[in-house]
């Protein structure tokens, strides 16, 4: 309770919430344009964070933090481009939905959901923190390569009745992350000779190629033809209270998945996404109309991801382990101001952290707000002539994939990956398989490798990690399961 | 984007003429800090960076060009105009084995070092109820056949300290590499790596425990931790940073950079951040930290033969 009182009078300032406003404005427009993504976000901010107290910075980076997952969802539902990876799950069901003329209550639902999942794992991080992180850490590399390859199960549901390609898109996305540098060797992988390669492929560059450039390519091919029906009815609406309470069971599912996920580090909210959107589709008694604008799916994905940030702060702040690339700048900023997360922090400084999780509470509603609000300003956007919108997207996708690392190669990739992208939609390939490849593609094999390492290269002692093998066992009944049904109804 | 490198070049020609050095620094100065923002190298590199700005009278802008430890960024600074505008704040590793490993298209004489800055000792640490008391312990363990060493990829310090105490201690550790940063932790705090090599806030962080200090004295922060050099083994590991430009840098911006350097590092108020984040300050001048370098750098390759690392 005197820590409750001590951080309400420290955080409570004018100065505070301008801080915390400002980072949610700037984590919405950050998360929403194509590219810009939650760290390159944080990152924009971190050199204002010096002149700043430690409660205002805090603020300004949590703001962001919380905002800019939410923010991808916009542009995902909006104009099929994932503003964030961590929305690229939205983009199945949310524009769907908007292209059937609900473009406000996606927006509604993809609010409501992240709301949800955001508040529901800051009350865990509350309740429970100390105790999750211990857990956290008892995940080793096995456990985490199992959690990986139910996520990859994903591939399949986004690639039904075409599943073949589905596979082939994901192949090509897993084989992407293995070019550049390989943490456990050392070595540069097939970068054949390049120098502009040795760093590796970043995915977000590949992701708005392959969304919002291939978009903006394939609006321009048929512009004179036959124009693609519009985005109607953007805005934000609340869906109806019974529509809410018959999926209550999908909130809660989705937002324990993304933040059971976000505790584990080195996962991450995309990876949670695609877990939760596998489970969404397995479990939904609506099932058969995920892909078609079901909100159970909206749900899955946007729930899950704002359940990651409460979810990756608990080892952040109470083992000083940064659950995901947000937190690792997150961690960042609270070094230069002269804290050590993790030991000192719990034990010698808890009102900061009562203080950070008051600020999490504030962001969560800040963002609520400024969801149901900037609706119109974004019909005001999407109201715009095509030419131009498109080449606004056009100008913000390449600016974005160059800002991410600051390497003119990923705008090449880009412009690679957006051709790619028409090719692959004129063949009626799906591209979500060949992103959530890439997304995982890196933990996939690191983490196998490292349990590979340590079990001095046995199979055997590597699967006997039991929580491991209770993950690819269900893995294995999700996988198996149907395939059997179906054999029987035959 | 042509048009750009052309007014570039103009520019640079322009500048390399004489006469508009004497200014030097006249315009905004780029450092590339190869390594993640808010990161072991990136909270020094913009401590240090804000005092250079306020010495020298022109912005310096603070970019993360991250990958490959630290080489990504390394290559495009030593491929940029030398021109004392482009500058690279980067940690030992990056400077003196990662060349060694990856064939990188700089190696020791692409630099002009102009300043050590930072420096913090490592400290052998281990979980805070692993039962393991001292070097002696640690040697002793012979479950999982024997003690399992967490750190970054091979060729890291981590690696280099790991193949030290190997020769040293006279044991055999298991190297268990990982992502490098706080997945050493992880794995030590999930029992699944005996030890690793930390900072000075292992304990405040991550609440480990340290076995001893690889530096020549005991540290003002942790008097009780003994040196290795006390316990008789010769394991010296510590992490620098420091500023560098071009070995084809203006001898002039060279000097001025030097002179603010030795007054950046001494300000009070980089102090207090350096102390804040549990940093520690550590400077050298150009000259001394120039024959340091090509010593380090030496000494890194050899120890990377020995281990069969490299040939």
């Amino acid at each position: 309770m005197e820590n409750l009182s001590l951080a309400i009078s420290q955080f409570s300032t004018f100065g505070v919430l301008v801080a915390l406003v400002i980072g949610c404005l700037w984590g919405l427009l950050a998360g929403a344009l194509p590219g810009m993504g939650t760290v390159a976000a944080l990152i924009v901010a971190l050199p204002f964070t010096f002149g700043m107290s430690t409660e205002s910075s805090i603020a300004l980076f949590l703001g962001i933090y919380v905002t800019s997952v939410y923010g991808g969802s916009i542009s995902a539902i909006l104009i099929n481009t994932p503003g964030t990876p961590q929305s690229a799950a939205t983009v199945l069901d949310g524009y769907p939905m908007a292209r059937a003329g609900q473009a406000d209550l996606a927006i509604g639902w993809a609010t409501l959901a992240s709301f949800i999942g955001g508040v529901f794992s800051l009350i865990v991080l509350i309740v429970a923190a100390p105790l999750l992180a211990a857990v956290s850490i008892s995940f080793g590399p096995a456990a985490i390569f199992a959690i990986i390859v139910f996520a990859l199960t994903c591939i399949a549901w986004v690639s039904e009745g075409s599943t073949i390609k589905g596979l082939l898109g994901a192949s090509v996305g897993l084989w992407l992350t293995t070019i550049g540098p390989d943490d456990l060797t050392g070595l540069t992988r097939f970068d054949f000779g390049q120098q502009e390669l040795r760093g590796g492929l970043s995915l977000i560059p590949v992701l708005i190629g392959l969304f919002a450039l291939s978009e903006v390519f394939y609006r321009a091919a048929f512009y004179f033809t036959s124009k693609p029906s519009d985005v109607q009815n953007v805005g934000f609406k609340l869906p109806p209270w019974a529509d809410i309470r018959i999926r209550a069971p999908q909130f809660l599912r989705s937002s324990i998945i993304g933040t059971f996920v976000g505790i584990l580090p080195g996962t991450g909210a995309t990876a949670a996404t695609f877990v939760s959107y596998s489970e969404a589709r397995r479990t939904s008694p609506r099932a058969e109309n995920f892909g078609k604008g079901e909100p159970d799916g909206l749900i899955a994905s946007e729930a899950s991801n704002n359940a990651v940030t409460g979810g990756a702060l608990i080892p952040t702040l109470a083992l000083g382990i940064p659950g995901d690339g947000g937190t690792v700048v997150l961690l960042g900023v609270l070094t230069i101001q002269g804290l050590t997360p993790g030991y000192d922090l719990v034990n010698n400084n808890p009102h900061i952290l009562t203080g950070a999780f008051l600020m999490l509470m504030v962001a969560n509603i800040v963002m609520f707000a400024l969801g149901a609000f900037s609706g119109r300003i974004f019909s005001r956007i999407l109201g715009m002539p095509e030419p131009i919108l498109m080449g606004l997207i056009l100008m913000f996708s390449l600016v974005g994939a160059f800002v991410v690392r600051g390497n003119p190669v990923d705008v090449t990739v880009c412009v690679v990956a957006g051709v790619a992208g028409v090719i692959l939609r004129f063949g009626r390939y799906p591209i979500a398989p060949i992103v959530i490849g890439m997304a995982l593609g890196t933990t996939f094999e690191t983490k196998l490798r490292q349990g590979m390492i340590s079990a001095r290269g046995d199979f055997v002692t590597f699967l006997q990690d039991p929580i491991a093998l209770g993950i690819l066992g269900l893995t294995a009944l999700v996988v198996l399961v149907p395939t059997l049904k179906r054999r029987k109804a035959r | 984007m042509k048009l750009r490198t052309t007014l570039a070049s103009v520019a640079a020609l322009t500048l390399s003429t004489g006469a508009a050095l004497a200014e030097y620094p006249e315009r905004t100065i780029n450092m590339v800090i190869p390594f993640s923002a808010g990161g072991g190298t990136d909270v020094p590199g913009r401590f240090f960076a804000a005092e250079m700005e306020k010495l020298l009278g022109q912005n310096i802008v603070a970019t993360n060009v991250e990958g490959a430890g630290g080489t990504i960024g390394a290559t495009q600074q030593a491929d940029a105009p030398a021109d004392g505008y482009n500058l690279l704040f980067a940690p030992v590793g990056t400077m003196t084995t990662q060349p060694h490993l990856r064939n990188t298209s700089y190696n020791v004489d692409s630099w002009t070092p102009i300043c050590m800055v930072s420096e913090g000792p490592y400290y052998l640490v281990v979980g805070a109820d692993s039962g393991i008391e001292s070097v002696e312990d640690y040697k002793a363990i012979t479950a999982n056949g024997g003690p399992r060493f967490v750190g970054a990829g091979p060729g890291s310090m981590d690696h280099v300290a790991q193949l030290t105490l190997d020769s040293e201690l006279g044991i055999e550790q298991q190297y268990l590499p990982t992502g490098g940063g706080a997945d050493k932790a992880t794995e030590i705090g999930g029992g699944r790596a005996d030890a690793s090599v930390w900072f000075a806030d292992f304990d405040t962080r991550f609440n480990f425990n340290a076995l001893a200090i690889m530096a020549d004295e005991r540290s003002d922060q942790h008097p009780d931790i003994p040196t290795m050099q006390e316990l008789g083994y010769d394991v010296n590991v510590s992490i620098w940073f420091g500023l560098f430009a071009q070995d084809d840098a203006p001898a002039e911006a060279v000097e001025t950079l030097s002179a603010a350097c030795e007054t950046a590092v001494s300000t009070d108020s980089f102090k207090e951040n350096m102390a804040g984040a549990n940093r520690l300050i550590r400077y050298m001048g150009t000259d001394e930290f120039g024959d340091f370098f090509r010593r380090t750098f030496e000494l890194n390759g050899e120890l990377m033969r020995k281990a069969g690392l490299v040939n």
